[in-house]
């Protein structure tokens, strides 16, 4: 197991990152597609609007690694805090009949956990150029986790109970 | 494309029906990893299920699948494993499926050691027929009003079994450690034999307590062994909520040794039409 602060060469950081992203947001697209299926468009628009997000985050990584070739890296290789990566969502987070307040909280712990994750690896990586990409990287986490404190703020006069289920999945019959 | 893009080309274009919070979800998901970590070629890839809430997991795939009859995953990919030696063959299901209905086939398949993965998604209930005991429950479940006072029935051990019954490799995974699965099944699906994963997957609908077991579940505190006695030992002592590889050892893998020495008209012949 890989510890992600002992990562030395640029190429390697950066498919970390990128992978970081993708798992993120690929994980946000099950989760919408798991809520469509069950009849919940708002918090499936919801979790796919994160998704896009992680997308742009890992597009906005690939910049930096124009002219480099990034090596292929897999996510059990490294030791993280989490069982997965520090921005991915445990599927069992979730659960039926979510509020938008819940979804938001799941990605603001996500985002919390990146910019750490981050500013970690910014004071302990062995290679200079890591470590200063690794602050930027964690700065821009830190407006991530501004705008959807300002986000869960803005929708907090809406924030309505749990709906009721009128259909329950565990009615023995 | 790195493997999490080259995992989602082994997704269908079903999407799951499980709930949300499902510990199948990271099945699903690991054996994907597993499998764009292998860069296995679709063509040569079947899953095959029996029936169940975890046994949908071949619709949601895009390599060839069986989603067969209840508790007969195992003979199914067996035959299919014999006819074509050259595919990966992958079996699922739950507990009730594997070792209740198909529970006969589950002791066979050990002893046999053909070159399959068996994966079973253990929720401890069947969550399909909407909550009742299976046979890795608890006795003392009283959750479901067909055991109002429990079963009063010691639960299969799936480990256990597996190694009195003659399973080459024999490991424990955990939903909540999607990593650590993915890593259980590429090493499954590398071992030449039998190799069962038990996975402890949560039902959050039915067993909405088993949401805990991510506060339980360690790692198994061995190394794998491949002394049977040794195994047996460990696992006699073990809660069942350790993961990891517990049992590896190198018996032959069965096969067919003789060829085809019949056609198939000729087996008609043997049949009273």
């Amino acid at each position: 197991m890989i510890k992600p602060e002992s990562i030395e060469d640029m190429e390697t950081f950066l498919a970390l990152s990128y992978l970081l992203e993708t798992e993120s947001s690929d994980r946000y697209e099950e989760l919408a597609d798991n809520m469509q299926a069950h009849h919940d468009p708002e918090i499936a628009h919801l979790f796919r609007k994160l998704s896009h997000y992680g997308e742009q985050h890992a597009s906005e990584i690939m910049e930096h690694a124009d002219g480099l070739v990034l090596p292929a890296v897999a996510s059990w290789e490294f030791e993280w805090q989490n069982p997965e990566g520090p921005e991915t969502t445990p599927f069992e987070a979730i659960g039926f009949h979510m509020t938008a307040d819940e979804v938001l909280h799941i990605a603001l712990a996500n985002e919390k956990r990146g910019r750490d994750f981050y500013a970690h690896i910014a004071e302990k990586s062995p290679t200079e150029s890591i470590r200063k990409l690794a602050a930027e990287f964690s700065a821009e986490e830190t407006e991530h986790v501004q705008l959807l404190e300002q986000w869960i703020a803005d929708i907090a006069h809406k924030i309505s109970a749990r709906p009721e289920d009128l259909d329950p999945p565990n009615i023995p019959e | 494309m790195n493997d999490l893009a080259k995992a989602k080309t082994y997704k269908s274009e079903v999407k799951p029906i499980w709930c949300p919070g499902c510990g199948d979800f990271a099945v699903l998901s690991a054996l994907t990893k597993a499998f764009a970590y292998l860069d296995l070629d679709k063509k040569d890839l079947a899953v095959i299920s029996g029936i169940g809430c975890s046994s949908r997991l071949p619709a949601y795939l895009s390599s060839y699948g069986f989603h067969g009859i209840h508790g007969r995953a195992l003979p199914v990919a067996a035959g299919l494993k014999l006819a074509r030696p050259e595919l990966t063959v992958i079996a699922s299901g739950g507990d009730g499926d594997g070792f209740s209905i198909g529970g006969n086939h589950f002791l066979h398949a050990c002893r046999r050691n053909l070159d399959l993965t068996y994966i079973v998604m253990d929720n401890e209930v069947y969550g399909m027929t909407k909550g009742q005991a299976s046979p890795t429950t608890k006795p003392d479940w009283v959750d479901s009003p067909l055991t109002p006072h429990g079963t009063g029935v010691r639960p299969f051990q799936p480990a256990a079994i597996a190694l009195a019954a003659g399973a080459s490799f024999i490991a424990r995974g955990f939903s909540g450690d999607p990593n650590g699965m993915t890593k259980l099944i590429i090493d499954a699906i590398q071992h030449p034999g039998f190799a069962f994963i038990q996975v402890l997957s949560p039902c959050p609908t039915y067993r909405p307590e088993q949401k805990l077991w991510k506060n339980q579940v360690s790692s198994f505190p061995h190394a794998p062994t491949d002394n049977p006695l040794e195994a047996a030992t460990r696992l006699y002592a073990d809660d069942g909520m350790s993961s990891g590889l517990i049992f590896q050892s190198q018996y032959p893998a069965w096969q067919q040794t003789s060829a085809v020495t019949a056609s198939i008209h000729q087996f008609e012949e043997e049949f009273i039409v």
